[in-house]
Parts: structure tokens; C-alpha cells; sequence
């Protein structure tokens, strides 16, 4: 069965999210409870220096998949809807068709920390 | 419908001539306004009439401004010739007349004047400390860059002080949204005066006012002797945001805005207040790591848009010169509980915490057990949770209030109101500045 992520909107005020840091590489298999990726919200996201009202979220596993594709790096902004990632049911699948489903996931608020792509900007 | 003459009102200061600019509107001819709503504001002067003797009245602040605010509701008219423009609008060309008339207020309904004053303007003053007299900034009321900016009602006696030392949760509900406290002074009536230090490029963190309170003089002096010495050793030539970065820190850490008092110039004459009777922080200024000076010891933190704002120098001798420190929440609780008990036995000031706001309705968590322990160190908003409840426990026994954030934003909404936790709207606002005049109002005399 072929499943994937798309970036949720987290947050009902933003128009975009970056991908700050990815926790599996294609071939992985992430059990519920896995850590996906952490991403970033900015809902200024015009100017850097206005105090940017930028909450930060974890996405994490609340099933079994084999991660097959990433579609988005480390740093890269990305739009709700956009699609994130590409899983299966077992590693054997073929993933050359659409999607049956979104993986089942989930979103909590995190607190910064020194492993993130903006933390290592400064 | 009874037309009221708006007259400017007594200000006075011994040795003194005040002047004025021409009157710079805030509304519209015909529009209406409320009572204490200020609608207008001029630059003021203060000319030293024979040998000053002493250091002048507000000689760190180079600006200083009169607004003004009708004592009823009603109807505006201007008085065009009041209005002349240009730069008779900013400078101080004329000598303040208690009995000028800028323009009347048609009120529905004849007011009560028993004591005559129903037409006398309620002045407002304002002033701030530049961060560099280069910030000379005329564009409009409290406009430039500042490293310290106040207000206070001329009338009602020795005003309540009120100082803010915190983030935009705290910075924005008091300082407003034209950044000059209007807001915050149509809800009080009552003689205060309003301060607020910017956070930046120090936020204003624990530790850090810790520091600020117990630092000597010959310690900032080798704050200063090191930063130089640091940036000359970094192999990066200084640039432009490296000085100004520099300069702006220094210019913040000299100061104690704790223990600072103030010039006041009222309708009664020039007084100088004590030491502010409220401090106001903000919970969400701490954050789980700050900096250390390796060699000096003395605490700092950026917030992560100002630290972007240093040069390459600046960046790397804070690479080289600190180090981070970890906090967990018993650290904060104990940078709490000195920097609680270090103000109450310097200026024994009521300390006001604005704490966090702890719930979102963008997670959807439905078990914790994927989540290290302790959650606090991961989870946004069981660090919220525990950092309130350590707050709790902190002000039992102690001269605080704490402004119930997390309550509010629960109460009105937080995905509209608070939508990322700290930036609040005009509605948010409003409630958390009535909660901070609730708690200053406990401190004055006649409750």
C-alpha cells in the first residue's frame, strides 16, 4: 500500500513551513512513535528582523511505514498540501502509483533546540 | 450639542521656558472622540533661563513631547493656525500658554464643570532615551530608537511607576500599537507613568537583570575593555553591524533600568520620581540556554532575529568569549527567586509576571510516549505548563502578581488571539493591560 505526507496545515494562519530537520532516510522503516521531520512555522515570514512569530512542531509516527522518497531537503520551505514524503506498507511495495492515504501522524509543539537548520544559520 | 474651547493646560518648570511646536493631530477635523482619548501632540522645549546650575531636567532624553487628550467625549474642531506644518510643527517656536486654544469639542450633552477645568486639556508627556543621539528620528510621536521611552499623566500628583522588562507579550499590550502607550492611557485615568526597555538587542531574561542589579561600575568598565579586546582578536575586521551591535549592547548593559529614577515635569513643576514601584516581565522571555562570559561571568541572551543582526566579529568572539548554559526549570526557578528577592531588597518593588500561554490547538498529541523524558525539554507547551506552575510556587510568600496569560488566551481563543503563544491581538491586549493596571492600582494609597 502506498501512503504519504503531506505538509498539514498546522497552524490556520500560515502560508508556508520549513523543514528543519529530518530524522529517517528513504529505506527506513519508522515505527509508530518514530520522529519524522521538525519543521518550523513563520507567520510573519516577510522581514527576519520583526520578531518573527515562529512556533516550531514535530511530526511523528502513529504507524508502521517504510519511508520510500523524500520530496523536500533540510532548509527547504515548503507550501500546506505539498507533498513531503512517500511510504509504504512494507518495503517490498511498489510506489509508482498515487497514494491510497496519508500516514497517520502526530503534530506537537516543540522547543527550539541546537539540531535545527535555522539553529545552525547563526 | 455645547461647543467646549480645547485650551493646552498648566505645565510648568522652575528656571525654566517651556516651548512648543505647532500642534501635530492624531485625528481627523469632525471626527469623534472619547474621553482621555489622546487626539494631538506637540515637541517640547525646556530653555534654561539664566545660569543652569546643576545638570538640566531630561538631559538623557533629547526628546520630550506634550499629547494631549480631551476630558470628555465629543465632536473635534481644529484651530488651523495652531497647525502651521513643517518644521514649525517639530520645533519649539512657541512659549507654552496654559490659555491657547487649538480648536473646541462639540459634547452631546453640557458636561459638569464644578471646577472649571472641562475644557482643559489632559497632557500626557513623553519622552525616551535614544540608543545613539544619531536616532534622531521626528516622524511622529515616540518614533526613533530608544533605549528606554516613558510616559505620564502632568495632573493627578506623584504618578505610580510601572516598569516594563519584557518581551513582545509584555512590550506590545503596554506600549501599544502606535508604540507611545496611547492605549495603555485611555485605560488609565489615574497618575502613573509607564517605562518600557526595549529587548534588544539584550532580552531581558533573569540572570541577565540579575547581572544588571549587582554589576559595579569598574565591572562594566571591564565589560567594555574586553568587548574591544574581542573583536580586535577575532581575525574578523569589524563591520558596520558589528559596531552598532556593540554599542547598542554596551548602551543597555550600563544602565540598571531597575534601580533608575526619573525626571517628571508635571503642571505642578519638575520632580524627580524614585525607582519604579512595579516591575513588569515577561515569562517567555526565559529560554532553556543562555551565554556565559567565559572569563567575566556575567549572563546574556539574544533573542534569535537580533542575534542575526551582529556582524561577523560580534558572532564570533560570542562563539569564542561564552559559553552556553543549559536551564532547566529549577534553574530558572532559581534565577527567579534571586533576581524576586534581590528587587525587594533593593527597591522593593512589586514584581508583575505575565506567564505563558500553555495550550495549542495545532497539536494533536495523543501520547506522550514517543517523547523523551522530561518532556518539558521537547514539548512547547508542557514547558509552558511547568514554567507557570514553577511561577506559582515562586510568588507564594513573595511580592508578585502574575498576570494569567494562559487563562486569558483560554478564555478568548488562542488560535485568534495568541496565535504562535506570544504575539497577542488588540483584543488580547487590551485584557492584559487591564490586568496590569488591576495589579498597579493595588499599590495605591487610597486602596
Amino acid at each position: 500500500m502506498v501512503l504519504e505526507f503531506r505538509l498539514p496545515r498546522v497552524n490556520p494562519h500560515m502560508s508556508k513551513a520549513l523543514i528543519e530537520c529530518m530524522y529517517a532516510e528513504p529505506g527506513t522503516t519508522l515505527k509508530a512513535g518514530a520522529k519524522l521531520l521538525d519543521l518550523s512555522v513563520d507567520l510573519g515570514d516577510t522581514f527576519l528582523q520583526d520578531c518573527p512569530p515562529i512556533s516550531f512542531y514535530r511530526i511523528v509516527m502513529r504507524e508502521n511505514a517504510v519511508l520510500r522518497e523524500l520530496r523536500v531537503g533540510v532548509g527547504q520551505p515548503c507550501a500546506p498540501g505539498e507533498l513531503i514524503a512517500v511510504f509504504s506498507g512494507s518495503a517490498s511495495d511498489v510506489v509508482d502509483e498515487p497514494a491510497q492515504r496519508s500516514i497517520r501522524f502526530v503534530t506537537a509543539g516543540i522547543v527550539r533546540h541546537g539540531g535545527m537548520w535555522t539553529e545552525n544559520l547563526r | 450639542m455645547t461647543s467646549i474651547p480645547l485650551r493646552l493646560g498648566p505645565l510648568k518648570a522652575e528656571g525654566y521656558t517651556i516651548r512648543r511646536s505647532g500642534v501635530r493631530w492624531l485625528a481627523e477635523p469632525g471626527q469623534m472622540c472619547a474621553a482621555n482619548q489622546v487626539v494631538a501632540y506637540f515637541n517640547l522645549e525646556l530653555g534654561a533661563e539664566g545660569a543652569a546650575s546643576g545638570p538640566a531636567p531630561f538631559a538623557e532624553e533629547r526628546e520630550l513631547f506634550v499629547a494631549c487628550a480631551p476630558r470628555v467625549a465629543g465632536r473635534l474642531t481644529f484651530d488651523a493656525a495652531e497647525a502651521p506644518g513643517g518644521y514649525l510643527s517639530i520645533f519649539g517656536f512657541n512659549r507654552w500658554n496654559a490659555d491657547t486654544v487649538i480648536g473646541s469639542i462639540d459634547a452631546e450633552s453640557p458636561p459638569d464643570d464644578a471646577d472649571g477645568i472641562v475644557g482643559e486639556l489632559r497632557l500626557l508627556l513623553l519622552t525616551g532615551r535614544r540608543m545613539t543621539q544619531l536616532a534622531d528620528v521626528r516622524s511622529g510621536l515616540l518614533s526613533g530608537w530608544y533605549g528606554r521611552k516613558r510616559a505620564w499623566w502632568s495632573d493627578g500628583g506623584t504618578p505610580l511607576t510601572l516598569l516594563s522588562l519584557g518581551i513582545c507579550d509584555v512590550i506590545g499590550a503596554v506600549a501599544g500599537e502606535d508604540a507611545a502607550f496611547l492605549e495603555m492611557f485611555r485605560s488609565e485615568p489615574a497618575a502613573s507613568q509607564i517605562v518600557v526597555v526595549p529587548d534588544h538587542p539584550v532580552a531581558p531574561v533573569a540572570p541577565v537583570l540579575l547581572d544588571q542589579l549587582e554589576r559595579s561600575p569598574a565591572q562594566y568598565r571591564a565589560m567594555c575593555a574586553d568587548v574591544q579586546l574581542g573583536l580586535s582578536r577575532t581575525g574578523t575586521t569589524p563591520t558596520a553591524e558589528d559596531w552598532m551591535f556593540a554599542g547598542s549592547m554596551l548602551a543597555m548593559l550600563e544602565r540598571n533600568p531597575i534601580r533608575e529614577t526619573y525626571d517628571l515635569l508635571s503642571g505642578s513643576g519638575l520632580t524627580r520620581s524614585g525607582p519604579a514601584d512595579a516591575v513588569l516581565l515577561s515569562l517567555s522571555a526565559e529560554p532553556p540556554a543562555i551565554l556565559q562570559h567565559k572569563k567575566l561571568g556575567y549572563r546574556l541572551h539574544f533573542l534569535p532575529h537580533f542575534h542575526n543582526a551582529a556582524g561577523p566579529a560580534v558572532r564570533k568572539w560570542l562563539a569564542d568569549a561564552f559559553e552556553p548554559i543549559a536551564r532547566t526549570i529549577d534553574d530558572i526557578k532559581t534565577d527567579y527567586e534571586r533576581l524576586l528577592d534581590t528587587i525587594e531588597a533593593t527597591t522593593g518593588a512589586l514584581v508583575i509576571v505575565l506567564n505563558r500561554m500553555s495550550t495549542s490547538g495545532d497539536e494533536n498529541v495523543s501520547s506522550y510516549q514517543p517523547f523523551d523524558a522530561p518532556l518539558s525539554a521537547t514539548l512547547a507547551n508542557i514547558a509552558s505548563k511547568e514554567l507557570n506552575v514553577m511561577l506559582d510556587d515562586v510568588a507564594d510568600g513573595r511580592n508578585v502578581a502574575i498576570v494569567d496569560l494562559d487563562a486569558m488566551a483560554a478564555d478568548i481563543g488562542g488560535a485568534e488571539h495568541v496565535p504562535d503563544g506570544v504575539h497577542q491581538s488588540g483584543a488580547m491586549q487590551e485584557l492584559v493591560r487591564a490586568e496590569i493596571l488591576h495589579a498597579l492600582d493595588g499599590l495605591r494609597p487610597e486602596r
